[in-house]
Order: structure tokens, then sequence, then C-alpha cells
């Protein structure tokens, strides 16, 4: 295991370079002056210049990365234009709504879905099978922001069950927080809950027509002891590879989501510092959100090691 | 051939239709609205569905079908471009690491991988935000997102075709490499490319409603699905309709072309079948 994480580990290095070259040419691509699109014509030349030379733009580009580089690895990310915030602090700030939102959705899809593909599989072609498979049709080919303004509009504006924008902290108020992440959650859930089903149905029915199902079912076992303790096991494996292959969706999914619902969380940062042309700010997100998407990668291959232990000794 | 099997699939023809249906929209929008799709009308504002707007009008009296029915064109190129810069982009790439192999081929992958770190809607909204709100800014930014997949695919077919035998018969008849390239890999290589190309296009039409949704992409007062369902938020109590009418055509379109996917994939790949 330990060579597994050591493997890993390394191959990540080279990646990151690349990464942050990419995430420091963000700036350079923008057509024309960088300066000149992240402030309005109107500003004076001095104030473009002061940016301009805070920013470093002023220097040869091969100077410019070092300097970049050189603080990012002391652990500056950079710092807002528009409000001067370092965005480390900024994003602490938000971190929190958006973990929340994470969580409860994967709460969400994983209440969904286990369920649902676990008797797809075992009824198969039945009225509930047909029912699973066309709710993971559903999930998989309904954009998110149109989920959630139907959400909104049923339980929202026509029912008036639930908030439809907003954040309050769960923290501080309990119950009024978790309603106003229902929303939010289920329309980031139904998606993940969707392709979980789909996943898990396959690879159980894949797992049902094993030869040890046929010998456990032979030894008399009622089939649902049969379903968890041989099948469902070995179905798990590929649901933990789709797991982590939607970890990038459930992010983007999430910036939508925030951004429908109005949560102050990372998601929505990206989106806000975007349109405000905030490039420091959106180098800084975008860099941190990769770096979490990266980590969280690797701990699901480390995880699918741990689960087979096939793919250790390869 | 190929297209017999792919129709023989239960959902195909559903997902041709849409598709046909779709392709016409689009390439007859002028003829099809029944109103021009920027007028305003201002004492026809939010108009319910009724004979003279079919799918309402919305908050500055545009006719809400007349906008989906050009926003049909936005939808379609956007998906169809996007995936064919990917396409093309990639399995060249993909062709030169898998060629090449050595350092051109580490960094290659690497590249890829690092674009692959991004979660694919972040990495175009900040792609889509440097280049400038605008469809060939969503193009490009998309074309990015997909370009891995394609360049991952035709490097593991490239190393797997070369070890062939016709291609050592070919080496032993003399064929130079580019020759081999074209005659003999490329052909070979083409199936799986073929298949994730057709079953990326309805997520490139998703990414690019959700773009838009976020106001990159076509500006306003241009039409597209995800910037009218956008502009129609803020009327889900008085006019629903103008989130519904661009929101139906967008979902119905992306499991048309999901079923078509499928088909194909079934076609020309079994052993992928789900």
């Amino acid at each position: 295991m330990a060579r597994l994480v050591l493997h890993r580990v390394a191959a990540i290095v080279p990646v990151l370079l690349l990464v942050t070259a990419g995430v420091f040419a963000l700036l350079h691509l923008t057509p024309g002056d960088p300066i000149d699109a992240m402030m309005a014509e109107s500003v004076d030349a001095s104030a473009k210049a002061s940016l301009r030379q805070e920013l470093g733009l002023d220097r040869p580009i091969h100077v410019q990365y070092a300097t970049w580089m050189g603080r990012l690895l002391r652990g500056d990310l950079g710092r807002s234009i528009r409000t001067g915030e370092p965005v480390i602090e900024n994003v602490s700030r938000r971190i929190r709504p958006s973990l929340e939102l994470a969580s409860l959705a994967m709460a969400v899809s994983l209440l969904i879905a286990f369920p649902l593909g676990i008797v797809s599989a075992a009824r198969r072609n039945t009225a509930i099978d047909r029912a699973g498979t066309s709710f993971a049709l559903f999930g998989i080919c309904m954009p998110n922001f149109l989920l959630a303004l139907l959400l909104i509009f049923l339980f929202g504006v026509t029912l008036r069950w639930l908030p439809i924008s907003g954040y309050t902290d769960p923290v501080e108020e309990p119950l009024a927080g978790l309603r106003s992440l229902v929303l939010p959650a289920v329309t980031l859930g139904l998606a993940l809950a969707a392709v979980i089903t789909r996943t898990l149905r396959s690879s159980m029915l894949e797992a049902l027509a094993e030869d040890y199902v046929r010998t456990a079912r032979a030894k008399g076992l009622s089939e649902w002891r049969v379903i968890r303790g041989h099948v469902l096991k070995n179905a798990l494996i590929p649901v933990v590879t789709v797991l982590g292959l939607q970890l990038g969706t459930l992010i983007g999914g999430a910036v939508i989501t925030e951004y429908v619902f109005a949560l102050p969380g990372v998601g929505r940062l990206v989106v806000d510092a975007v349109f405000a042309r905030d490039y420091p700010l959106v180098q800084g997100v975008i860099l941190l959100i990769a770096l979490g998407f990266i980590l969280s990668n690797l701990l699901v291959d480390l995880l699918y090691g741990w689960i087979d232990p096939r793919i250790r000794y390869r | 051939m190929v297209l017999r099997r792919a129709a023989r699939t239960r959902l195909a023809p559903f997902g041709a239709a849409v598709l046909l249906a779709a392709v016409l929209v689009a390439l007859g929008a002028p003829l099809l609205a029944p109103y021009d799709p920027l007028e305003q009308n201002l004492g026809q504002a939010l108009a319910r569905p009724g004979r003279a707007h079919l799918l309402g009008t919305d908050n500055v009296g545009r006719d809400v079908m007349s906008r989906v029915i050009w926003g049909t064109r936005v939808s379609l190129v956007a998906g169809f471009a996007s995936v064919a810069i990917a396409t093309l982009v990639g399995s060249l790439l993909g062709m030169l690491a898998g060629y090449a192999g050595g350092r051109a081929d580490g960094l290659v992958m690497r590249a890829m991988d690092a674009v692959l770190s991004f979660p694919p809607l972040v990495l175009a909204l900040a792609l889509g935000a440097v280049l400038g709100a605008g469809l060939t800014g969503v193009l490009i930014a998309l074309g990015v997102v997909y370009t891995p997949t394609f360049a991952r695919l035709m490097r593991g077919q490239v190393l797997a075709i070369a070890l062939r035998e016709y291609v050592d018969a070919a080496r032993a008849l003399g064929a130079p490499g580019w020759r081999i390239a074209w005659h003999h890999v490329l052909p070979n290589a083409a199936p799986p490319i073929v298949v994730q190309a057709s079953l990326s296009v309805a997520f490139a039409i998703l990414a690019e409603a959700s773009l838009s949704f976020l106001g990159l992409g076509i500006q306003p007062p241009g039409a597209s699905w995800g910037s009218m369902i956008n502009a129609g938020r803020g009327y889900l109590q008085q006019a629903p309709w103008i989130v519904f009418g661009p929101g139906a055509a967008l979902f119905v379109t992306v499991v048309g072309l999901n079923f078509v996917g499928d088909a194909i994939r079934d076609a020309l790949d079994p052993r992928l079948r789900g």
C-alpha cells in the first residue's frame, strides 16, 4: 500500500507544475491588455499603471512567473483587485457552505441510488426496474440549473414549503439552515444519484451472473442475504470508480447550484470573480479548486486500492 | 451497415428523429420562426401561451417560440463545433504522443493530465472569461476541456494498432511513417473516436447551456437556451413558460442525442453495451 501511495503522489508532481503554469498563463490569454480587460476605460492611467506594477505585468514574463511561483510556494495565492482581500481568506470564509452543500448532496444521492440500484438489479425487467432506469436517464440528461428552477417552481413558488434562495448558517440555526440547503442539495444530488443508480444496477447484474452467486443460492441462502453478503460488495468497486469520475461534475454542478440558490460558497465566488473580471482572484480560486480536485482524486485512487487488493499489487 | 445496426436499437429512432428535427429547425429558423426573435413588444409582455404566441412571450414581449427556434442554432453549433475541435486536436495530439513516444509522449500526456486536473465546468468558465464573452470563446473553452479524452483514446489506439501485423507488413514493404499512420492506423483507430465524439455532443450542448446560463456565450439580446432560462428565472412566478420553453427544448435534444450516441456505440462496439 505504501508503494501505491508513493507512486501516486510522485505522479502528481509534474501535473501540478503544469497546472500552475496553466493558471499563470490564464491572465495572459486575454485578448489585448489584461489591465484594460480588468478595469473600465474611464479609470485614469495612473491607477492602471499602479495595478500593472502591483501585478508585475511590466516585467518580462519569465520574471513574472518566477515571482508568482515564489509567492505560491510561500502560500500566497494573491489578492482580489476589487477588495484587496487575500484569496486564501476569501476562500476559507466560503468553504463551509460549499462543503455542507456537497456532503448533503452526496447523502441525498446515496439515499436514492442505493435502494433504487439494488432493487432495479434484483427485480430486473419489472416495472420498478424500468422506473429506476428511466430515473437514471432523466437525471443524466437534466441540466442542473433547469432542475433547480423546476424545484424552485414546485416547492418554493407553488407549494411554498422551502426557501428558494439564500443561506442560513446551520450551526447557528439548525432547522432554518437545513431548510435553506434542501433544494440545493437535491438539485446537486439527483444527477449524481442517476449516475450511481445506473452503475450500481449494471455492476450488480454482472455480479449476479457469477458462479459464486449460484453457489450461495444453492446453499439455500435467502436472496437478500445473497445480495448483501456476496453481490453488493463486489458490485461496489465500479461505483467507487464512478464516484471518483463524477467529482469534477459535482464541483461544476456546485458552481451552478450555488449561483442559482445564492449560496455564499466557493462556486459562487468563482462566478462572481469571473464577472467582476477580477483575474487574480479567478487565478487563486481556480488553482485552489484544482488542488482540491487533484487531492480528492488521489484519495479516491487510494480508496480504490484499499477496497480492491488486486490493484495494490499491480 | 453501421447505420442499419444503429437503427435496430429500440430508442434510436426517437433519438434520430429528435436530431433530424433539431437540425431542420436550426437550418430553417428564418422560415419557421413566427416572429422576429429580437423584436420587443412591451404591450404583449409576459403573455400566456396562446394562439398568437404558442409558447408565450417574455418580459419584454419577445416571442418565446421564435427565440427557442433561433436558439436551436446556437446549441447545435456549440455542441458539434466544440466536439469537432476536441476530436481534431485531441486525435492529432494522441497520434503524436503514441507515435513519437519518449519525451513528446510524456509532455503531451502530462499536459492532458493537467487539463483534466480542473473540474470541466470550472475550467470552461475560466477560459471563457479570459477569452471574452461570445460564442467563439465558449467553443474554444469547451474544445480545450474535451481534448484530453480524445488524446488519451487516440494514443491508446495508436499504441495497440502499431503492434499489429499489418503495420509490420506495411513497414516491411517500405511504406513511410505518415502513409502507415494515414492508411493503416487512422482507419482502425477511428471507431472508438467516433463513439466518444457522438456521446460528447450531448454533454457539450449541456455545457454550452450551462455557460450561457451563467452569462458567458451568446450575449443579450441574442437567443440561446441557457441565457433564455437565466433571463426567465426572475419571472418563475408570473411567467414560468419563459423558462420551460427553452428548458423543454434543451432536455429533449439532450435525451435524443444520448439515444443516438448510445446506438452508435452499440453498433460500432458491441462490447461496451451497458
